[in-house]
């Protein structure tokens, strides 16, 4: 067996958990069992291994080599003779040991020390001195530091989404005293818009829908509470560990809250196949699978998932571990929390549904006096009735003298009239509307603990091929958690957020710096594993992920340090030397100008227009989209009632996602499928964004509200040029762009002048003008060209 | 650095960059995708991109020479019925309404079928052969008979999904899981396209929605422009296509002339490539608002064209739940046609789509109706393209999720036994064109359909031929994506070289 086995079943390899060096380990088997019965060579595993002809399952599997017979007979003798192992033996193996890995991001993380400062004057913060260090290494020199405007649209759009207003644009000009772009910080910071916009990137890794995706794509009218939960607890600062725990195990926690229980929902965006015919169980352990490498992806940045077949090829993470992992959330359950009101929810709520039982109290008693009134003459009423036009029940009671008729017959006989009657029965009626449209509270999807289910590794990630039984634990490659009994899902939560676990805090870091600077310190987010790439700056992603820790986890002390260090604040303009030594800017020798996400276009467009509605949280909004989108859906099921009203323009944030039909522009701009989390969106740049930009029904309704509003602004025309710049890119014009400009407008107007019907058409009727109609065209096809301006959707 | 290359070659693009003035890139291509995203992906990728362009869509040379240069997949989703149309069980009719040995549905998942009453269904079609190589085909397809020998007919395909959604995702991305590119995007990811108006990856629908919707197209991983672009055969060809109300074509000129020049003024400040991207992608846009129009309006195509494909046939009435309603007859004609004229015109990939074929009751009228609207258009479709002589680089694939069961579906213990079940473990789909071997038959199923006795052909084995077909090896073909080099076969299969020419 050393001779043959050991090198795939041994310290170094385990393959199908299996190890053949020491006796315990023999006995104990692999993933699928034991390989041996004692007394039974003809039944054992072993035996058929070693002798069988088959290529494919044979072992050895190289052709080349092959147990004797001699050899084979030997294992069979063994095994009749009842698979002795001498005592010491199974003591002495029974602990299996594993080599320590030596990769970078499973070691320890400590506090970095900060190199002394030699940046004559650059450094702000110590991230600067990191980055000061290595810029210096590469023969790379910092830019110099962007100009003030684009500071603040670049800081507002990271933190918020959304460009500066007038109002902030104005008031950072006019603060001349140090500390201005601090305090413009500050206020960004403090804005609601921030949980909207962090939210976002949060729920990009939750990946949050509001359907189930899969055939049917039913929709889940209530997926928004755990939306609303992500946007409170960002805007709240809630420490980074405890939104971890929230989310992963709110509802073990002692004495949970509703709002804890809606965290959960995290986990209740995973897919949901109601396919006539589906196999549910297999749904069912698919949507653990998700859970079990989401955390994994998340939280960890490992690739957990490459171990749900056979153990991991380039991790430490074999395949028994994946399924100890997939154990803690085994046993879940989803359920739907009947309340889980938002803050501030339910006094009102309370009061609704005072006003409501009292309305229904009040036609409850006038339903009580029609009654009476119609047991007045009951008697001569029931005289009337003839046998055949009565119920069956009621047959023998007309026959009775009225007289003699109990109570309850005469119960009956008032319901029977109740019954026949207009009046009472319109007042029924009232009261069954009035009981549908009773004051609901708002519902959440959590996870709960169900019935404790047993887990078994499946062979070959194959959920019919049940394998040996495991229990929840961690992966051995990282530090054990405190040890329990049986550890559950809460415990999990609190190991991922351990000060001990060197994962979390640098993977959490990393994805934090990639949104300021579109790159990672670590490129692949995903992927700290031995096959990600390694970090380009480790000491200062270890400074951040310590950082991180040190300030009780608080994300908005993170941004804070970051968007104020000299490093962020660099131009973004590409410098010819600083290019070719470092095209890709890895060393962050000056800023990066980076596309908008999806949902960022549409917030830019619709801030600068001043249509965006400035509610936050809610629920799901379904602005205009084109025909023929929800058509795509199976049977076309799918029914995209358009939102009216302020609704119509809610952040991108809020739009639906429809998984099987999502909304054409958020998909175009590269927004994920939310089948999977998604740590890092693609940037494309594609003539279909051109002509979605240009035309597309709600795009184009920004400019034409912006186009309307400057026509309608009583000033003259190079004024109104720069209005509408500034309005939308937050700088003023060059003088270059302002001769562009207004040679662009007088094209416009003139092609307007010569083409009335034209200008008609596109302001249509009901716009509110105050101006010229063919001066206004102009400045609609003028806010057009605007909106379409590379700049507008990128963050520079 | 992970590739010196990647490095070495945006070194050289900024050169000529600075050197070229802002204008040089990027002019030609049918979409953009971040200038250094691009030459990072594709030096990562290993994938060879000709010249300095670096647009997604630019040529790229395949592994070894090419047979297929576009390819028309005609996907009828929902498993059309193998034994009532391509492979002909009389054993079946004979046991009609019998049992099934116990041993044959043991360990089998169903979708619908109660094992208990399950009785074997027969098939009323009648088959004979057809052309030189005597295939034998069923009475539903009286035009497709007549391709006979351009065929391949696999009779022994084979997958491991049985409902719909993943069954689609298997035959489109090559495994039954989300976040998969389909074959449209890895084709165009391996090769490019030649088409400069229009995307390199079309989609047509007919009918009423597919289960797996925009899923079926995705291109995954892979950068977004590879996703399938949805092309419509009436109206606005393209989303967003039509400029607002009151905007011709002159002030659209005007409009971009205007965007491109602030564009430019703006890259005179900032310096950044991806500006240039940009320009180009506007430049495109107004270009494809003539040529997608100009694509969908067949007045250019004769009667005769057009009676051939049966445009304008009369579309009988059948009240059918899954059925797409009225219309769908012109519209899958259409479709058809389109799909040439994309092909004409350089377009790489082109997707059908058509629902639905899940006749679980009522398969006789249903299937009848479906193969009248479909029959006369793929025909007529093969034959336009070999007599202008596009059909020997143009691959075209009739194909679904799965079959449907030998065996009757007894829905919820219902007697009334009108249709079929899903059934993964055999059934057919039929390639030919673009370096097909037509006029075989591949494959044999048992007596009764249920199992494949000769040629086992699974999806990844179908995926592997049709990138060979191309001109790729299946296993070279790969992306990197979270820590592993994925690939459109996953991690199997093999080419038939039986389906080469």
């Amino acid at each position: 067996m050393v001779k043959n086995c050991i090198s795939c079943h041994g310290v170094e390899k385990q393959k199908g958990g299996l190890r053949l060096d020491s006796g315990a380990s023999i006995i104990r088997g692999g993933n699928s069992g034991p390989i041996l019965i004692p007394g039974k060579s003809n039944e054992s595993k072993i035996l058929h291994a070693v002798r069988g002809k088959d290529p494919e399952t044979r072992m050895p599997p190289e052709p080349k080599v092959l147990i004797s017979n001699d050899q084979s007979a030997l294992i069979a003798t063994w095994v009749d003779q009842g698979a002795f192992i001498a005592k010491q033996d199974l003591v002495a193996s029974s602990v299996v040991k594993k080599t320590p890995s030596t990769h970078w991001s499973f070691q320890p993380l400590v506090k970095p020390i900060i190199p002394s400062d030699s940046s004559s004057g650059w450094v702000r913060t110590p991230v600067d001195v990191f980055i000061y260090e290595q810029m210096r290494k590469e023969g790379l020199s910092p830019a110099k530091e962007a100009d003030s405007l684009t500071l603040l649209r670049r800081v507002y759009l990271d933190l918020t989404g959304i460009p500066p207003s007038q109002l902030e644009v104005d008031a950072f000009l006019n603060d001349k005293l140090p500390g201005a772009y601090e305090r413009a910080v500050d206020r960004a910071l403090a804005s609601p818009r921030y949980g909207e916009k962090w939210g976002r990137f949060w729920l990009d890794l939750a990946r949050y829908a509001d359907s189930d995706g899969y055939e049917k794509d039913t929709g889940r009218p209530f997926a928004w509470r755990y939306r609303q939960w992500v946007i409170d607890a960002l805007n709240a600062d809630m420490p980074f560990d405890q939104f971890t725990i929230e989310q992963l195990a709110g509802d073990l926690l002692k004495n949970s809250s509703a709002e804890q229980k809606a965290a959960t929902g995290f986990h209740r965006n995973t897919l949901t196949n109601k396919e006539g015919g589906a196999d549910q169980e297999q749904f069912r352990v698919e949507a653990v699978v998700d859970r079990a490498n989401t955390t994994a992806k998340v939280f960890l940045g490992l690739t957990l998932g490459c171990a749900q077949c056979h153990d991991h090829k380039y991790d430490p993470i074999s395949q028994r571990e994946y399924y100890q992992f997939f154990a803690f959330f085994n046993s879940d359950t989803e359920v739907n929390i009947a309340a889980a009101p938002l803050p501030g929810e339910q006094e009102l709520f309370a009061k609704k549904q005072q006003e409501h039982k009292s309305k229904v109290d009040v036609i409850k008693v006038s339903l009580d006096v029609r009654k009476k009134e119609l047991g007045k003459d009951l008697a001569d009423w029931a005289a009337k009735l003839k046998p055949e036009g009565v119920p069956a029940k009621l047959k023998p009671v007309i026959s009775v003298e009225a007289s003699k008729r109990t109570d309850l017959q005469k119960n009956d006989l008032i319901n029977h009239r109740v019954s026949l009657d207009e009046k009472a029965k319109g007042i029924q009626k009232q009261i069954a509307d009035l009981e549908k449209a009773a004051p609901a509270p708002t519902m959440a999807q959590a996870l709960a603990l169900g019935k404790e289910r047993k887990t078994n590794i499946h062979i070959r990630g194959d959920f019919l091929r049940k394998g040996v039984e495991v229990d929840p634990e961690t992966p051995g490659v990282l530090p054990a958690p405190i040890t329990k009994e049986k550890l559950s899902r809460l415990e999990l939560a609190q190991w991922i957020t351990d000060k001990e676990n060197p994962l979390t805090r640098r993977v959490i870091a990393n994805w934090v710096w990639h949104k300021f600077f579109g790159r990672g310190i670590v490129t692949t987010l995903e992927d700290f594993g031995t096959q990600g790439e390694k970090p380009s700056n480790p000491q200062l992603l270890d400074y951040l992920a310590f950082t991180l820790g040190d300030n009780n986890w608080s994300l908005k002390s993170l941004h804070r340090l970051i968007v104020t260090s000299a490093v962020y604040r660099q131009s973004s303009i590409v410098e010819a030397a600083n290019f070719k030594k470092d095209p890709y800017n890895i060393f962050l020798s000056r800023q990066s100008r980076v596309r908008l996400d999806a949902e960022g276009v549409r917030d830019v467009f619709l801030s600068v227009s001043g249509l965006v509605d400035q509610r936050i949280g809610g629920q799901s909004i379904k602005p205009p989209q084109p025909p023929g989108i929800s058509e795509l859906t199976y049977a076309n099921a799918v029914k995209w009632n358009e939102s009216k009203g302020l609704d119509r323009y809610r952040r991108g944030l809020y739009i639906w996602f429809q998984r099987t039909s999502p909304y054409p522009s958020l998909m175009l701009f590269d927004a994920p499928d939310s089948n999977l989390a998604c740590v890092r969106r693609e940037r494309s740049n594609t003539p279909l964004q051109a002509l979605a930009l240009m035309n597309d029904v709600a795009f184009y309704e920004c400019a034409k509200s912006l186009g309307v509003s400057l026509a309608n602004a009583d000033l003259p025309l190079e004024g109104n040029i720069r209005r509408a710049f500034v309005t939308c890119l937050s700088r003023f014009p060059s003088e270059s762009e302002m001769v562009q400009m207004k040679n662009l407008f007088d094209q416009f107007r003139k092609h307007y002048g010569s083409n009335a019907d034209q200008a008609k058409q596109v302001l249509g009727n009901g716009t509110d003008l105050k101006g010229d109609v063919v001066l206004s065209a102009a400045w609609v096809a003028f806010a057009r060209v605007l909106l379409n301006l590379d700049e507008i959707i990128v963050r520079d | 650095m992970k590739d010196e290359t990647a490095m070495i070659r945006s070194q050289k693009l900024f050169d000529e960059y600075c050197l070229q003035g802002r204008r040089s890139f990027l002019t030609n291509q049918a979409s953009g995708l971040g200038l250094l995203a691009a030459a990072s992906m594709l030096a990562e990728n290993k994938v060879q991109a000709s010249g300095s362009d670096l647009s997604p869509f630019a040529i790229r040379a395949p592994h070894f020479a090419p047979k297929a240069k576009s390819a028309i997949c005609i996907y009828l989703e929902g498993a059309p019925s193998q034994m009532d149309l391509f492979d002909p069980k009389p054993k079946l009719k004979e046991l009609n309404g019998q049992k099934l040995p116990d041993s044959m549905t043991k360990n089998v998942r169903f979708a619908f079928i109660q094992k208990e009453g399950a009785r074997i269904l027969g098939s009323p079609r009648k088959f004979a052969k057809y052309g030189e190589c005597g295939m034998e085909l069923s009475d539903f397809l009286p035009h497709i008979a007549t391709c006979a020998d351009d065929i391949a007919l696999v009779r022994s395909m084979h997958t491991e999904a049985f409902n719909h959604h993943p069954g689609q995702l298997m035959m489109n991305t090559g495994t039954p899981n989300f976040g998969r590119p389909s074959l449209g995007s890895w084709v165009n990811y391996g090769l490019g396209s030649p088409s400069q108006n229009l995307p390199g990856y079309v989609v047509l629908s007919a009918g009423r929605g597919t289960s797996g919707g925009t899923s079926n197209w995705s291109s995954g991983f892979l950068p977004t422009p590879y996703t399938g672009v949805l092309f419509r055969n009436q109206g606005e060809p393209v989303l967003n296509l039509n400029n607002p109300s009151g905007f011709d074509r002159s002030i659209q000129q005007a409009s971009i002339e205007g965007i491109k020049n602030l564009n430019a003024l703006r890259n005179e400040m900032v310096g950044d490539p991806e500006i240039n991207s940009r320009i180009a992608s506007y430049e495109l846009a107004f270009r494809m608002q003539s040529a997608a129009p100009e694509l969908i309006d067949l007045k250019s195509e004769t009667k005769q064209t057009l009676d051939a494909y049966g445009l304008d046939r009369d579309e009988p009435e059948l009240k059918a739940s899954r059925g797409g309603g009225k219309g769908q007859f012109h519209s899958f004609a259409s479709n058809c046609l389109l799909a040439r004229r994309l092909v004409e015109r350089g377009v790489r990939f082109v997707s059908l789509f058509h629902a639905s074929w899940d006749h679980h009751s009522n398969l006789d009228a249903e299937l009848k109706q479906n193969c009248l609207m479909a029959d006369q258009p793929v025909a007529a479709l093969i034959k336009d393209l070999k007599q202008r002589g596009l059909l020997d680089s143009t691959l075209v694939i009739w194909l679904s999720e799965f079959g449907r069961t030998p065996l009757g579906e007894n829905r919820g213990g219902s007697a009334n036994v009108t249709g079929r079940d899903h059934h993964p473990f055999a059934f057919s789909i039929w390639m030919a064109g673009g370096g097909i071997k037509g006029g075989q038959v591949i494959g044999k199923t048992d007596e009764l359909g249920w199992n494949i006795t000769e040629e086992p052909i699974h999806i990844n084995d179908l995926h592997a031929t049709l990138l060979h077909l191309f001109g790729m090896d299946h296993l070279k073909l790969s992306y990197k994506f979270q820590g592993r080099d994925f690939r459109l076969t996953d991690v199997a299969g093999k080419v038939v070289k039986k389906l080469l020419a």
